[in-house]
């Protein structure tokens, strides 16, 4: 990854912060002083590179791991703000890129039950609940979303 | 990659498929901090497939499930 790719992804992600969701190719064009076509062609690379993760059929932001851009049932509440995760593992993810402590709330895929989950001091208060990974590492990337 | 209350929760949801690995929230929230400590840094660089399987191996997630491509 070059310097040129490194300053867009710092500048894209710094927005996803400051703004509180994923910014736009306009946006992010703007911040960075550069053309949207090269915001394209540089999320592009970095979507090749697993540095973010595109939505298919916009070419908009899906993931910014661990931040997602779209509802999912992992909501994290840190630093002041709600924010949606892609999975239970970037919901702890979330509280740890923001430096604070946090609230997850999600809800058992199975029984439909709300979990909620303190994590305080860098500690999550209820160590009952368990972590399933349905997909082995090897195949993580095969199909993110799914992952 | 989801939250569960309970082992028989997780042989529910699977209906049959396959498991994959369970692990207690609490080393999910170390591998958490591990993963994911560095991703709004300034000087953040891209992890090396030997830089993240050393963190799947410090924190015991070993084997064939936790191999990194």
């Amino acid at each position: 990854m070059d310097e040129r790719d490194l300053a867009l992804r710092a500048s894209t992600y710094g927005l996803f912060v400051e703004l509180g969701r994923a910014p736009t190719t306009d946006e992010v064009a703007e911040a960075a002083g550069s053309s949207v076509a090269e915001v394209q062609s540089g999320w592009q690379r970095l979507h090749d590179q697993h540095a973010i993760v595109l939505d298919p059929t916009t070419a908009e932001i899906r993931m910014a791991n661990p931040f997602s851009a779209v509802p999912t049932a992992y909501r994290v509440h840190a630093d002041g703000r709600w924010w949606y995760a892609n999975c239970a593992w970037d919901a702890f993810g979330i509280c740890t890129v923001l430096q604070g402590d946090g609230r997850i709330q999600a809800s058992c895929p199975d029984c439909g039950e709300a979990l909620s989950i303190v994590v305080s001091d860098g500690r999550p208060d209820d160590e009952s609940l368990l972590f399933h990974c349905l997909v082995p590492a090897a195949h993580w990337w095969d199909d993110i979303v799914f992952t | 990659m989801n939250l569960f209350r309970s082992e028989e929760h997780i042989e529910r949801w699977l209906g049959g498929r396959p498991p994959g690995a369970t692990i207690g929230v609490t080393t999910l929230n170390e591998l958490a901090r591990a993963w994911w400590s560095d991703r709004l840094a300034p000087n953040w660089r891209p992890h090396t497939r030997e830089q993240n399987q050393a963190i799947l191996d410090r924190i015991g997630l070993t084997g064939p499930f936790w191999r990194l491509p």
